[in-house]
């Protein structure tokens, strides 16, 4: 299996959100997580023992659990044991994200009208079923979809402009 | 078909196939509700996936932006004023509602105002939220107020007589100044 360059940086990326949605963005470990797990990739590429290329993300997760595992074994044996049951990862942006991304965030909230608003929260907060947005709001079908659509084309684009990655290809169907 | 070629080309199509559906797996692994077997799979398939991976960022970004604060606190005197900082609702099950009844039960301010020209419709829930504030208040020896309700949120106090229980004003400087009295 040969890897670019660009490859292995975006591996990188996606992994280090991975470790950080598994340990925490406040972990200070989460980078040296993240280069064991690409250097032992890296090392099982070399010895030929990816034979399927098109499961290299699922190896490499798998990997990563492995060390993530290790991790918390190691922590649980240097330190001592919690009093308490420590909280679970934090599951928001990390603070430097979210410094460079405030602005942005507002302004692509702020072209939200109230109505898109209340039914995205119903839909990504609320965890409401589509189904039942419907019933509640009086949108048809096509009309949810339509502000999904227009509130992820926004936020995709926030996201993209940050990272200068080329846009991924859309998903077919709103 | 290997068993990991197999479990990938399912979690494909669930991804690839509609978008709401997509949607709904990546809020479940973002609100961390995603059973861990299926959470693996996903991992598994968007650490090789620019689309999905995009996908997954761009929600994530979303679902931060719409949990921003929709309660603003505002200290004047010694009077707490919470406003909603866009148009809302005091429905059941609205997160507006939670918030409010949060920011006031979890604070332990006496003096407290709510703004309530924001709040375009309030239902029995929203009502009864408000009265077990105003009693939280109370109890504490403190006093709960509203100011400014819209005209149909006016008219469902006027209804139910809650007006007559809690102190409604239209002008802020009057109804921080009555807290005084």
């Amino acid at each position: 299996m040969d890897l670019s360059a660009e490859d292995l940086d975006r591996f990188r990326t996606r992994l280090r959100f991975k470790v950080c949605y598994e340990v925490g963005f406040a972990c200070p470990d989460v980078d040296d997580i993240v280069q064991e797990s690409i250097a032992r990739f890296l090392v099982a590429i070399q010895n030929g023992s990816i034979r399927n290329t098109e499961a290299a993300g699922a190896f490499l997760n798998g990997i990563c659990r492995n060390v993530i595992s290790e991790y918390r074994r190691r922590s649980l044996r240097d330190e001592p044991m919690p009093e308490a049951v420590p909280e679970p990862p934090a599951k928001r942006l990390s603070e430097t994200d979210l410094l460079e991304l405030r602005e942005a965030i507002a302004q692509g909230l702020a072209q939200l009208s109230d109505r898109d608003r209340r039914i995205l929260r119903a839909f990504y907060l609320e965890e409401k079923t589509k189904e039942e947005i419907l019933k509640q709001t009086g949108l048809s079908d096509q009309n949810f979809r339509v502000v999904l659509f227009r509130a992820k084309e926004k936020f995709r684009t926030i996201y993209l402009e940050r990272t200068k990655h080329p846009p991924a290809r859309r998903h077919s169907g709103i | 078909m290997d068993p990991m070629s197999d479990s990938l080309s399912h979690i494909h199509l669930e991804l690839h196939g509609d978008p709401v559906q997509r949607d709904e797996f990546i809020r479940l692994y973002l609100h961390r509700r995603l059973a861990p077997q299926l959470a693996e799979e996903f991992e598994n398939h968007y650490l090789g996936c620019d689309q999905c991976y995009t996908e997954l960022r761009a929600t994530e970004l979303l679902i931060h932006a719409l949990g921003e604060p929709v309660l603003e606190r505002q200290r004047v005197n010694d009077v707490t004023v919470l406003r909603f900082t866009a148009t809302s609702e005091l429905l059941a099950a609205s997160l507006e509602l939670n918030e409010l009844s949060k920011a006031i039960r979890t604070q332990s301010d006496t003096k407290v105002l709510i703004d309530l020209s924001k709040v375009s419709r309030i239902d029995s829930t929203g009502l009864g939220v408000l009265m077990n504030c105003y009693c939280h208040a109370v109890k504490n020896s403190g006093a709960l107020k509203l100011l400014n309700p819209d005209a149909p949120v006016k008219k469902v106090l006027q209804i139910t007589k809650i007006d007559k229980i809690v102190p409604t004003f239209e002008d802020e400087n009057a109804a921080i100044a009555s807290f005084q009295t």
